[in-house]
């Protein structure tokens, strides 16, 4: 089997030329974790869900094998199938989703703003901030939603995100600002006060 | 993080990006999550057991097709032996009765490894 200083490339490359589903198998145990936790966060933690969409996600990178030119990371690669996967998914969905982001948003505007937790640094506090962050996240549009999760939660530069989206690097940045000020807006309860 | 500052004018709040408790925020997110590594238990065996299965001719495929192949052909040498005769006549001398010169055949070989060469340049190209 494949030994740890393997790289990607050549388990690639053995995939490929010999359709050597092992090699394979070694590619999804190194980045199933990475790709099930960013369709996670981008379907707010429906977890069921993102594991159908990561296996999507790996079936669909088997049958592309011979496109990925190793212009990007593989995982980057992986990224991107993952997020067009999930946008699909989402565009199949958009009645419910609709339907259960209004009633997001309806919960949101009878508090004014998500939470309303004051201390910082105390560990429920901290549990509440993630959650209500969760929930926020679940109002930005898609295209936000998938910005905010490139950029900060699987780290990638804005052209990275670019090349994820298959969009303009302006586009991910004014993605990115939109979602932000949203979030800012529905975590308006947790910004620190002014002294 | 690795995030470029916007382009000033190009946003409402672009005239001044520096980083805020949001930033804060969800780089202490990602971060936990990050360090949280998601247990396999059994996702690669699922995905493995999703893929496409290979096409895989049967065995038989091949004898079958050359046997029905010579089939057709002595079918067409019985039915018609003047054009048949006529066809091979023709092309042995076509081709078996050619003189076949020293520089015929390096020409031919160096067409030959040409031609590979440019193939394989090509099916090997990266970007």
């Amino acid at each position: 089997m494949s030994s740890p200083e393997v790289s990607d490339a050549q388990l690639i490359a053995r995939a490929l030329v010999g359709d050597d589903r092992h090699a394979f198998a070694e590619l999804v145990r190194r980045h199933q974790s990475s790709v099930r936790a960013c369709l996670r966060k981008l379907t707010a933690g429906n977890h069921a869900l993102a594991d159908d969409l990561s296996q999507e996600t790996f079936v669909l990178a088997w049958r592309n094998l011979k496109s990925f030119r190793q212009e990007a990371r593989f995982s980057t690669w992986l990224y991107r199938i993952a997020t067009n996967c999930w946008l699909a998914d989402a565009r199949k969905r958009k009645e419910e989703l609709l339907g259960d982001r209004d009633e997001t948003l309806g919960d949101a505007e009878a508090d004014d703003t998500i939470g309303g937790g004051s201390a910082h640094g105390d560990h429920a506090g901290s549990s509440a901030l993630k959650l209500d962050l969760e929930r926020a996240m679940a109002v930005l549009t898609e295209g936000e939603r998938a910005a905010i999760v490139q950029c900060y939660h699987n780290d990638l530069t804005h052209e990275e995100a670019a090349y994820v989206l298959d969009c303009p690097v302006g586009t991910v940045k004014t993605h990115v600002l939109r979602g932000k000020q949203k979030l800012k807006l529905a975590l308006a309860a947790w910004a620190p006060t002014e002294t | 993080m690795n995030h470029m500052i916007p382009t000033p004018g190009t946003e409402p709040n672009a005239a001044t990006s520096p980083r805020d408790w949001l930033d804060d925020l969800l780089d202490s997110d990602a971060r936990d999550e990050r360090s949280a590594y998601i247990g396999d238990e059994g996702f690669t065996a699922r995905v493995m057991q999703a893929l496409p299965v290979p096409l895989s001719l049967p065995a038989w495929r091949k004898p079958a097709i050359v046997a029905l192949w010579a089939v057709a052909l002595t079918g067409i040498s019985l039915a018609l032996p003047s054009a048949a005769l006529d066809v091979l006549r023709e092309g042995y001398r076509l081709i078996g009765a050619q003189p076949v010169s020293l520089s015929g055949m390096v020409g031919a070989l160096l067409l030959a490894g040409t031609l590979s060469w440019t193939a394989a340049a090509y099916a090997l190209r990266t970007s």
